[in-house]
Parts: C-alpha cells; sequence; structure tokens
C-alpha cells in the first residue's frame, strides 16, 4: 500500500528569484489598438481577397466591361441583370442544375444517413469503416472526374464491361442526354456521400443513451424508437450538412468539365459552367460579373431561409 | 465612421483600377515588332511557348533544344502545354493581365483576330519584309499563320498585316484499313460511307467510322465544317458577315444530314465524346475501319508499342493506309496547324530572342531538320523535300492537301462562334438535337454573335 500523498507540504522549495515586475504597457498601446493590430493583418487579408473582388465585380456587372478587350467600362446599369434573367439559354442551366442540386443532393443524404446508422450501431471496426467511407472525399475532383471518366466509357469502360458480362446491354453514360446527368450526380454522390454520413454519425452518436434505454423499458418497437428519438435529435444536424452540399453542388464546375464537358450539346452545363464560358470564351467580364453576383444572391437567400427554417426547428 | 472610411477607401480602390482600363483604352492595337533584331543578350535565357499537350509541343522542345543551342548556347527553349480544352483560356487569361509567361504563343490560325484587336501580339510585317523570304512560302499558309484580316481561302492580301509566322502546318488524313477495305482509298465521300459500311458488316466488333465528335475545343465543329466543305457548302459570307441563311442553306443541310444520319451510325457506341486521342486509339486497337484525324497527332499510330495491328512498323503499314481525304462536291479539307506569335507583354530581350529564333527557324534547313524531326514544315522547297516526304507516310498526304484547305472564320469572335457550333453539333451527333434544328440554331446564334457588338449589356450569353 503506498503512501498517501501530501496535498500540503511544508517545504516551500526554492525561494522564487526576486525578478522586477512586468514593465507597464505604453500609454499608447491600448487595449483597443491592441485589439485592432492583432485583427488587422487578417482583416486587410481578407478585405483584399474576399470584400474587394466582391465589390470590384458587383461594379463590373453593372458595365460592360471586357477583360482582354480593355478599354473604358461603359455603364449600362441593369442591362446585364435584366438580359440574364430573361435569357432562355440562363433558363435551361438553372433548371440543369436544380435537377442535378435536388437529385445529388436527396441521394446523398438518404445514403449517408443509412450509411451513418448502420455504422453507429456497430460496436467492432465503427473506426476503420468510417475511415474507409471517407476516403472518396478526401480525393481531388479533378481526379475523381478522370477516373470515373474511363470507368463510365462506353467502349473501354469497367462499368460495361461489368454490364456485359452480366448479359446486359452497353450504356451510353457520358453522351446520351439523361444518363449523362445521372453519371454526374452519381459521380458526385459517390464522393460527397461520406460527407454527410460524418455528419449525421456525429449527431447520431450525440444521441443520449438513456433515451434509447427508457424506450426499451416501455418495450418500444425498432421503428419508433427511430422515428421518435434518433430521427428527432439528429435532423437538425443533417439540415446543416444538407444546407452545405447543395450550396457545393449548386455551384457545381469541376466534374462537368471533366466528365461530360457540359455534354450532349448543353444538356450537362450547369450554371457555373455557362459563367465560365461567358467569362472567358467570349470575356463578357461585365456580364459574367453579374451572372455571378446573381448566383450568389440565390445562395444567400436561400440560405437565410433554410437557417430560419432551423432556427424554427430548434425554438419548437 | 470606421465603416464609413472603409467604404471610401474601397470606392477609392475601384475608381483607381477604372483609371487603368482608361489607360489600356489607347494600347488597343497590336504593337509593332523591330524591322531588324535587336541586339541580342549574352546572358542565360528562356525562351518560353505556349502550346497544348500534345506530341508535336515535346518534339519541338527537343528539336529547338538540340538545333537553336547549337547558334545561340545561351537560350534555353522551353514548351509549356496545357490540355487542349484550355489552350485558349491559359493563353487569353494571360493577355488579359497584360503579363505572359511565354514570350511565344502558339496560337491557333483563328485566334489571331481576337489577340490583334486586343493588342496582345506583335505585329511582324515590318520584320517579315526585312528577314523572311515571304516567296519560298505557299502564300496561303502564310497568310493562315499569321494575316489579319484573314485571307480569302486559297490566298494571302500582300497589303495586309503579319501578326505571325508558321510553324507546323496540319490538316485531315484518312486513315484506313487496307486488310479490310483493300490497297485503294475510296477516292469520293459516298465510296468512302459505302466501303464503312461494308466493313463493319463483315467485321463484327470493329467499327466503320472514326471521328472526332468531342464538345469540347473544336472537335466536332471541324467534324461538320469538314462535312460542310466537302459537300459544296460554306461557313459564313466573310465580305458581308452573313452566316445565318448561309451555313443552313441546301449545302449545309445535305453535309448535317450524311454527317448524322449516314456517317454516326457506323462510329462505335458511345464515340459521342471521342476527340484525338480516342480516334487514333480506336485505329490502334484495330477497332475502326476508316478513321479522320490530325496528321502531326497519327505518328503514334504507327508505334508498335502502342499498337495491336503488328510488332513493327512495317507490319503495322501492311494494314494502314493513309490518304487525302476523299472528293464529293469539293476537294475541300480542313487547315489545321498554327503559328508562332509574339507576347507583347514579354521583357525587351526576350522579344528580339523570339524575333531570332523566329528568322531562325524559317531557314530552309531548318525546316528541313524540323520535317525529319516530326513537323509538318510550311516552306515549299521543305515541303516537297525527301526528308519531309519519307519521314512519315502521311506526309505526302498533307503536301497533298496544301492547295485543297479551308480555314474557318479568324475573327474576334472565334471563339463564341466554335463554341456554339461544337456544342449543336455535339448534340446532333448524340441525339440531344434533331440535325436541321442544331444546324439553324448553330446559324442563328453565330449571327447573333457577328451581329451583336462586344459593347453590349448581356453580351456573351
Amino acid at each position: 500500500m503506498s503512501d498517501t500523498v501530501p496535498l500540503t507540504t511544508d517545504n516551500p522549495g526554492p525561494v522564487a528569484s526576486a525578478t522586477p515586475p512586468a514593465r507597464g504597457r505604453s500609454r499608447w498601446l491600448s487595449d483597443r489598438r491592441l485589439a485592432v493590430a492583432f485583427i488587422a493583418p487578417a482583416l486587410l487579408l481578407l478585405l483584399a481577397m474576399s470584400v474587394f473582388p466582391l465589390l470590384w465585380a458587383l461594379y463590373l456587372s453593372f458595365t460592360d466591361y471586357s477583360a482582354t478587350r480593355g478599354g473604358p467600362a461603359h455603364f449600362v446599369w441593369f442591362e446585364n441583370y435584366t438580359a440574364i434573367l430573361t435569357s432562355a439559354q440562363v433558363h435551361l442551366r438553372a433548371l440543369t442544375t436544380l435537377i442535378y442540386v435536388v437529385g445529388a443532393v436527396v441521394l446523398q443524404t438518404v445514403l449517408g444517413f443509412t450509411i451513418a446508422y448502420l455504422i453507429s450501431r456497430r460496436t467492432h471496426g465503427r473506426g476503420l469503416l468510417t475511415t474507409l467511407f471517407l476516403v472518396p472525399m478526401m480525393l481531388s475532383p479533378v481526379v475523381v472526374g478522370l477516373f470515373w471518366r474511363f470507368m463510365l466509357d462506353a467502349q473501354f469502360g469497367v462499368i460495361n464491361s461489368i454490364l456485359g458480362s452480366l448479359g446486359l446491354g452497353q450504356v451510353e453514360w457520358l453522351t446520351q442526354q439523361r444518363t449523362a446527368l445521372i453519371s454526374l450526380i452519381v459521380v458526385d454522390t459517390w464522393q460527397w456521400t461520406p460527407f454527410i454520413m460524418l455528419i449525421a454519425l456525429a449527431g447520431l452518436t450525440a444521441v443520449p443513451k438513456y433515451l434509447y434505454e427508457a424506450a426499451s423499458i416501455d418495450r418500444a418497437s425498432e421503428w419508433f424508437r427511430f422515428r421518435t428519438i434518433t430521427l428527432p435529435l439528429v435532423w437538425p444536424l443533417l439540415l446543416i450538412a444538407v444546407l452545405f452540399r447543395a450550396i457545393e453542388a449548386f455551384r457545381l464546375f469541376d466534374l462537368v468539365y471533366i466528365l461530360t464537358n457540359g455534354g450532349p450539346g448543353v444538356s450537362t452545363e450547369t450554371l457555373s459552367f455557362h459563367v465560365y464560358k461567358v467569362a472567358f470564351l467570349g470575356f463578357n467580364t461585365g456580364t459574367a460579373s453579374a451572372y455571378g453576383i446573381l448566383m450568389v444572391l440565390v445562395v444567400i437567400v436561400l440560405t437565410q431561409l433554410y437557417l430560419r427554417y432551423l432556427n424554427k426547428l430548434k425554438e419548437d | 465612421m470606421q465603416l464609413a472610411t472603409a467604404a471610401l477607401l474601397l470606392m477609392a480602390t475601384t475608381v483607381a483600377a477604372c483609371g487603368d482600363g482608361q489607360d489600356n483604352d489607347a494600347k488597343a492595337s497590336a504593337p509593332k515588332a523591330p524591322a531588324t533584331i535587336p541586339e541580342l543578350t549574352k546572358d542565360p535565357l528562356t525562351l518560353s511557348f505556349i502550346w497544348f499537350e500534345w506530341p508535336p509541343a515535346q518534339a519541338l522542345e527537343a528539336f529547338a533544344n538540340e538545333e537553336y543551342k547549337k547558334v545561340r548556347p545561351n537560350a534555353t527553349i522551353k514548351v509549356n502545354t496545357v490540355p487542349n480544352a484550355n489552350w485558349h483560356d491559359a493563353m487569353f487569361t494571360q493577355f488579359a493581365a497584360h503579363k505572359t509567361d511565354f514570350d511565344i504563343a502558339i496560337l491557333d490560325s483563328q485566334h489571331i483576330g481576337e489577340a490583334v484587336t486586343n493588342g496582345n501580339i506583335l505585329d511582324l510585317t515590318d520584320f517579315v519584309k526585312n528577314n523572311i523570304d515571304v516567296a519560298a512560302y505557299n502564300p496561303y499558309l502564310l497568310a493562315a499563320y499569321g494575316q489579319f484580316p484573314q485571307a480569302e481561302t486559297g490566298r494571302r492580301d500582300e497589303n495586309a498585316s503579319l501578326y505571325g509566322l508558321p510553324l507546323l502546318g496540319d490538316t485531315w488524313t484518312m486513315i484506313y484499313r487496307k486488310d479490310l477495305i483493300g490497297d485503294k482509298p475510296p477516292q469520293t465521300w459516298d465510296e468512302m460511307i459505302s466501303a464503312a459500311e461494308k466493313c463493319q458488316a463483315d467485321n463484327p466488333g470493329v467499327s466503320g467510322l472514326s471521328f472526332h465528335q468531342a464538345n469540347g475545343s473544336d472537335a466536332a465543329a471541324v467534324t461538320y465544317n469538314t462535312v460542310n466543305g466537302i459537300y459544296g457548302g460554306n461557313l459564313w459570307d466573310a465580305k458581308t458577315r452573313k452566316i445565318d441563311g448561309v451555313m443552313n442553306d441546301a449545302a449545309g443541310q445535305e453535309a448535317m444530314d450524311v454527317l448524322v444520319n449516314k456517317m454516326k451510325p457506323l462510329t462505335a457506341k458511345g464515340s459521342g465524346n471521342w476527340f484525338i486521342d480516342e480516334v487514333n486509339a480506336s485505329v490502334a486497337q484495330g477497332k475502326a475501319c476508316i478513321a479522320f484525324n490530325w496528321i502531326a497527332a497519327s505518328g503514334g499510330l504507327l508505334d508498335p508499342k502502342e499498337s495491336t495491328l503488328g510488332k513493327t512498323r512495317e507490319q503495322i503499314l501492311d494494314k494502314l493506309g493513309f490518304a487525302t481525304l476523299p472528293t464529293q462536291k469539293t476537294n475541300l479539307v480542313p487547315l489545321g496547324g498554327m503559328g508562332m506569335h509574339v507576347s507583347a507583354y514579354s521583357s525587351a530581350a526576350n522579344q528580339a530572342e523570339a524575333l531570332n529564333f523566329m528568322k531562325w527557324f524559317e531557314q530552309p534547313d531548318i525546316q528541313k531538320k524540323w520535317a525529319a524531326a516530326g513537323g509538318v514544315p510550311s516552306r515549299t522547297d521543305a515541303l516537297e523535300s525527301p526528308e519531309f516526304l519519307n519521314a512519315g507516310p502521311f506526309n505526302k498526304v498533307y503536301a497533298d492537301s496544301v492547295p485543297r484547305m479551308r480555314d474557318m472564320w479568324n475573327v474576334p469572335e472565334y471563339a463564341r462562334l466554335v463554341d456554339i457550333e461544337n456544342t449543336n453539333v455535339n448534340a446532333a451527333l448524340n441525339g440531344a438535337k434533331k440535325p436541321k434544328e442544331a444546324l439553324d440554331d448553330i446559324a442563328k446564334e453565330q449571327q447573333s454573335v457577328l451581329d451583336s457588338g462586344s459593347r453590349k449589356g448581356g453580351g456573351g450569353l
């Protein structure tokens, strides 16, 4: 049996050296000025890299400026905005983007939550499984796009090869109107389902166990427990994950660029891809700026509505 | 108060940035290159090119470093490459910044108008007069890779300015399986389609045709333009700048019908996004009876390591034939290739080196060596030289095709025109649009691009 450790000691230890007290701060360096000095670098960086470009784009959006043609920017006021909002080309891309966002986010949410639910019920190997599921999310979208492009190739791709060995016909994954958009949704889902899974898993593990224990005592069914305990508690967190994914999906560019280049025709051109073409094929910088500003506005408005819903949910 | 100060600061910066735009307006035309080459630096110097990633880019870097170093040991040549689909953007975003990491831009012939109008490249007219033997070239090749405004097909306007010199000539070659359709290549487009049809029927697993259909770069557009030319169509009336009613006239519609309803059914399933590499792969793997591709990209077809057609170059050549395009109502073929253009934003020392390189490159003996190294020269003497004609089985195809070439539009709006055509032809080839609807849409949308001035709200949609 070991001795108990005394809480106090008579030995005061080495006598503290007689160091002089710290010099008082200069009167000039007040708390407020010190705070400004500390946040100034970050603030300046933010102003230079985010706020100024946004305001600059806002200014350009009211002009006919072209980055390559140079020359003075003439004010056209709301002409760019009117042209974008009334353009049939833009409406077509908006519809494509909407289908893509809804399709991808719904699929990812259902799959991500299901996988998270199944993992949360395991006691062994949960960490390993989670890590394995997260691998697609770690890859660059360009790399993901390139290898899926090879896998989905109608002639040489492994997917059609598997379908062939099962006695099914070849599918033109990337060159037919319907399958091309579905392929984009599937590839995006493959890469980003782990994100939803991760957030959902965090929510699921945070559900207090005593609620389930109480439900077990009441002999509540599995479905009843899921419906009345699990889902309501995880739902707000899941909605935040959905919000992040919806914003990401709304500005999808890289996968489209690599997998379909917007084709066949323009049937998989998203709004971001179209902005890229307006900005860099014709170098219509004013129009592209207005297009970008409108996209930001859409995201801000939808996010606000969404956050209000989340707050309401929290209050309820 | 602080918010107001910040807003004022931002406003001041914005106004200052606007002022910069006004300064740029005064220089919105191509600056002139000196008539004679300025004194060259003795310090080590890297002369940078920008091109897209394909075999000729590596060939140029290796060739130039080996040969140019003999006359300029302090100079190193670097050919920077980007994916083909980014080629235009990579050059013109740097031009927009008025700062380039390249000294020589290798522009497609149709990019010249945009670069000249924006003042991005040097006017070489005086330099060419003093340093280049223009009589040594086929006039149209010299015009196609340097002249602006665009030359009429087959001609050169000697009074027009020159902004570039030829680097690599190119056109399409027909690649056909001698072992499947016979030694003699089809002579007319109709014969070619019949031969492909029969070959496909006789050889299960091998598709009749293989050609560019992708909606990136200018892939599908060049395919349609080729068939359009062969069937007697025109892309536009250059004098009146009229496309609607010209491109979609009866000849244009017949060409689209042939492409979508007769040629497309003979291609492999899922080939609707094929470009240079995919077409080459289909030939190398023995999956196509007849294919069309750029000559400059065809060298790899004879590499036994990349082909299933034979274990040696000779065995492959027993099976593969290369021929000029079949004719139908005309004998037109597409003009490919690119020229060298000096960046207006390069340093004075590098611009001088670039001019010296161009003068050196256009010498007769260097052009022949370039031909032997795998390049396609533009000087007539080099084109007729054994060094060129013996370097590859497709080189004679190029030499024979030179008088038959036709280019697209070389106007500042080119990038948008080609995108409209590319996406619509791709849509027609993949069943997303009916052929007539696609052609009418191309004509209407391209006309609207040409008609709308660049200075207007909503431009580019």
